[in-house]
């Protein structure tokens, strides 16, 4: 018998091309727990400065746990670089805000006698950043992902995605809404074909059409439900009112007449279902249009002759979200419970002076309570983070790296490095807007 | 180097090889390779497809937060790239070097920047806006004035009474309006006013009282209720009167006018809303110059005078502030948050003996029964 050392098999080790290389995820939630609890707690205490810290290490361990072809992702951002990125954000806006404005503020009083003008003009001007911000944020933790050794990155091309984001909204609102998977497409497809691994560009395939399907099942009810609110407030304001009553003799007009007025009366009847089945659909059919959004734009991304798939299963994050957010509630709600008798006792006290009677004692137990009620205040927002990340993140991550595969995967052997982004104002401006970004 | 070469690794030698996978940072290849210690020149020789990498054991890092245990990932200090994955964990044990930090981002450059960054912010908030605001209240013409002054007396109302999210109510007992304006005309018709005013009195404890932008002087109910006599509070009427003549509120709600709400909406949550409420407090306070305050003392004396009041009240006003809250700062009325309060009054009793001295006679600025009524006012 041979005895085969792995020395051996790594050697003469041959990918088969053909097999599409699947990911493996590694990390357990346990572990992600107490990691995010510790960090939250820091950055509590530290009144917020921690964040930058606690993003860089929880981002290190979500991408570390990420492990396409069994090599893990790497995140090499650094905290310091994200705090200094936030300062320069903070100058910039300081002078957006005070500068900017106080000329905005001036023009508005002196040409329309209010602030309204001043606030549109300040809103308006901060859209554009908003997506110039998104871009920026996205090349920032692009640049400072890896994957075997090798560098991904997002070419710059920031203000032309502000303005193209601009005006797919644009389309996408004045078409109520119709265009919006279209929004959704090109832009991806923005971003995708100026992302890079190493030398390596990458390209995003499909047509916007392919995600019109699943948007139509959000976007149908949607309308539908404006169309009835439009009619019931309709009918509430001119017809109820003059259901006639059935006295007179029965004409063929008059019959007809009181059908239609029994139609909008069932209608009214059924207005209760209605709403309810409205309101269970719409969320299913979002998560819906996100899993097939997802799946369809990973699955037509090409790098180098290598495909991606992506397959998340509708069910599967519908459950996760459920179990997640009803897990979170519950949690939170208990945390709600002393906030709520200190709020309750402090209203009842003012009212009856209860105060005062009580004395010092009182008071004591007063500062007691507002002590324990602020506290819980923290606590709320730090456990809900903390069960985000463990109950909802985690688990969503696990199951997309389940069915994502690499087809073809051998032509990523011979990529090649890309040359380092410096990108000193890291993810300033996201930060300071708070762009919804995901980690 | 053979394949039979015995392997050091960890504190006695390995039975087997270590194995592990190494990146060269050049290409994407997970290149197979082969690791074992030089124990006489202390480092890691990493075997890669016939070539050896050497690693200085003192140079090894650990890339940290890795979501699995079972494998180290380590990095060589000063080159960004390159890494060797393995499952080999007694290597760690060889490495003393291997929690430090690597990073390419150099401290001591951030914390320079970040200073940086700080000042300007400073520059801005505390001179650039200033200096702005000032330059442009000489041109904001009177409707826009007086549009910016309302703006803020309604944001003013609605920060101070967060509590029941509804405005502080304005106190508009018909009899007390009418004695507050005839004290307003007594002395208006003295003062040869830019601008007619508009004069309110805010239902709260607050021993204090303000000017806005566009002629808005308001009082708040503690400030009444402490005043002993009409001339008392027409002497801090007379002294609001003087910020509404030299334009100070403009300068002061333009320098706030582009903050707040801007900052609300920006940072939204209840940050947001602290946020406000300080800027608000700020207005209120007013904390003008010693010169601005200065000035309106000195407008205010003089229109007592010809209003035939004593201007001595003013002092008297003080001394009620000085007695009630003591010559410090930290209590809520803006008066007494200049240091300066006992030289104040002192102006005033000097100015008060020189027109006695020149005969001057005083008539009451409100009769008994308008001062009971004014004193009601928020009944």
């Amino acid at each position: 018998m041979q005895v085969i050392s792995p020395w051996d098999a790594a050697k003469s080790m041959t990918e088969a091309p053909d097999t599409p290389a699947e990911t493996e995820f590694s990390g357990r939630r346990g572990r992600l727990f107490w990691l995010a609890l510790k960090l939250g707690f820091l950055t509590v205490l530290t009144l917020g400065m921690y964040r930058f810290w606690m993003k860089t290490r929880l981002r290190r361990w979500y991408w570390s746990a990420f492990r396409p072809m069994g090599h893990p992702l790497e995140y090499v951002g650094d905290p310091w670089e994200k705090l200094l990125g936030f300062l320069i954000a903070v100058v910039f806006l300081a002078f957006y805000i005070g500068v900017v404005n106080l000329l905005l503020m001036f023009a508005s009083f002196s040409l329309f006698n209010g602030n309204v003008a001043a606030y549109v003009l300040s809103f308006i001007g901060v859209i554009p950043l908003w997506f110039y911000a998104s871009y920026r944020a996205r090349r920032y933790v692009l640049a400072r992902t890896r994957w075997r050794g090798i560098r991904f990155g997002l070419a710059p091309g920031a203000w032309g995605y502000a303005g193209r984001a601009l005006w797919h909204w644009f389309l996408a609102i004045v078409t109520l809404g119709i265009l919006w998977p279209r929004k959704a497409f090109y832009l991806e497809k923005y971003i995708t074909d100026r992302t890079y691994f190493g030398a390596e560009a990458m390209e995003q395939g499909g047509k916007w059409t392919g995600l019109l399907r699943p948007w139509l099942g959000v976007w149908l009810p949607l309308i539908a439900a404006i169309v009835c609110t439009a009619a019931v407030i309709y009918f509430e304001t001119n017809a109820i009112s003059s259901i006639p009553q059935l006295d007179g003799p029965l004409t063929p007009g008059a019959l007809e007449n009181d059908m239609v007025h029994r139609a909008e009366a069932s209608l009214f009847q059924m207005l209760p279902a209605l709403v309810v089945i409205y309101l269970i659909w719409q969320p299913l059919a979002l998560i819906n249009y996100n899993v097939k959004r997802l799946r369809y734009l990973t699955s037509n991304k090409h790098l180098a002759g290598a495909q991606l798939s992506l397959a998340p299963r509708f069910w599967r994050v519908t459950g996760i979200y459920f179990w997640g957010y009803t897990l979170a509630s519950l949690v939170a709600m208990i945390l709600l419970v002393p906030i709520a008798i200190v709020a309750i006792a402090t209203a009842v006290g003012l009212g009856a002076e209860i105060g005062l009677e009580l004395g010092a004692m009182g008071h004591l137990s007063q500062v007691a309570m507002t002590a324990i009620a602020i506290g819980s205040y923290f606590l709320l927002f730090l456990m809900w983070s903390v069960l985000m990340h463990a109950f909802i993140r985690f688990p969503l991550m696990r199951h997309y790296a389940e069915s994502f595969q690499i087809a073809n995967p051998t032509v990523l052997n011979a990529i090649t490095q890309r040359p380092r982004d410096e990108f000193g104002e890291a993810e300033g401006f996201a930060e300071a807007l708070d762009v919804g970004a995901a980690i | 180097m053979s394949d039979t070469m015995t392997i050091h690794v960890g504190p006695r030698p390995a039975a087997l090889g270590a194995l592990g996978t190494y990146f060269d940072g050049e290409t994407a290849e997970a290149q197979p390779a082969r690791l074992r210690i030089e124990e006489g020149q202390q480092v890691l020789v990493i075997e890669v497809r016939g070539q050896q990498k050497v690693w200085p054991l003192t140079d090894i890092r650990r890339v940290p937060d890795q979501a699995d245990r079972e494998q180290l990932v380590l990095a060589l200090a000063g080159d960004p790239v390159v890494r060797l994955v393995t499952d080999e964990h007694r290597l760690a044990q060889r490495c003393p070097n291997l929690s430090r930090r690597n990073s390419h981002v150099k401290r001591g450059r951030v914390l320079g920047w970040a200073m940086a960054a700080l000042a300007s912010v400073a520059l801005i908030v505390f001179v650039l806006v200033p200096r702005m605001a000032d330059q442009l209240a000489e041109y904001i013409p009177p409707e826009g004035e007086k549009a910016l002054g309302e703006t803020t007396l309604s944001q003013i109302r609605t920060a101070m009474n967060q509590a029941n999210l509804e405005p502080l109510p304005f106190c508009e007992n018909a009899e007390g309006v009418a004695a507050l304006k005839a004290m307003e005309t007594r002395l208006s018709d003295a003062a040869n006013l830019p601008v007619p005013l508009s004069v309110h009195v805010l239902d709260h404890p607050m021993v204090n009282a303000f000017a806005l932008p566009g002629g808005h002087i308001v009082f708040f109910k503690g400030l009444i209720d402490t005043a002993e006599t009409p001339e008392e509070l027409g002497a801090v009427f007379a002294h609001e009167m003087g910020h509404v003549v030299s334009r100070d509120p403009t300068r002061h709600a333009l320098r706030s006018a582009g903050s707040i709400g801007v900052l609300g909406l920006l940072f939204g949550d209840f940050a947001g809303g602290a946020v406000v409420l300080f800027l608000t407090e700020r207005l209120i306070e007013a904390q003008y110059s010693q010169a601005a305050e200065a000035n309106a003392d000195t407008f205010a004396m003089a229109t007592l005078e010809n209003a035939e009041v004593r201007p001595g009240a003013l002092g008297d006003m003080f001394q009620k502030f000085l007695d009630k809250y003591g010559d410090a700062e930290g209590t809520s009325a803006h008066f007494l948050s200049h240091p300066k309060l006992g030289d104040r009054i002192a102006n005033s009793s000097a100015r008060q003996a020189e027109v006695t001295a020149t005969g001057f006679t005083d008539t009451p600025l409100l009769t008994d029964q308008q001062w009971t009524a004014l004193k009601g006012i928020c009944r």
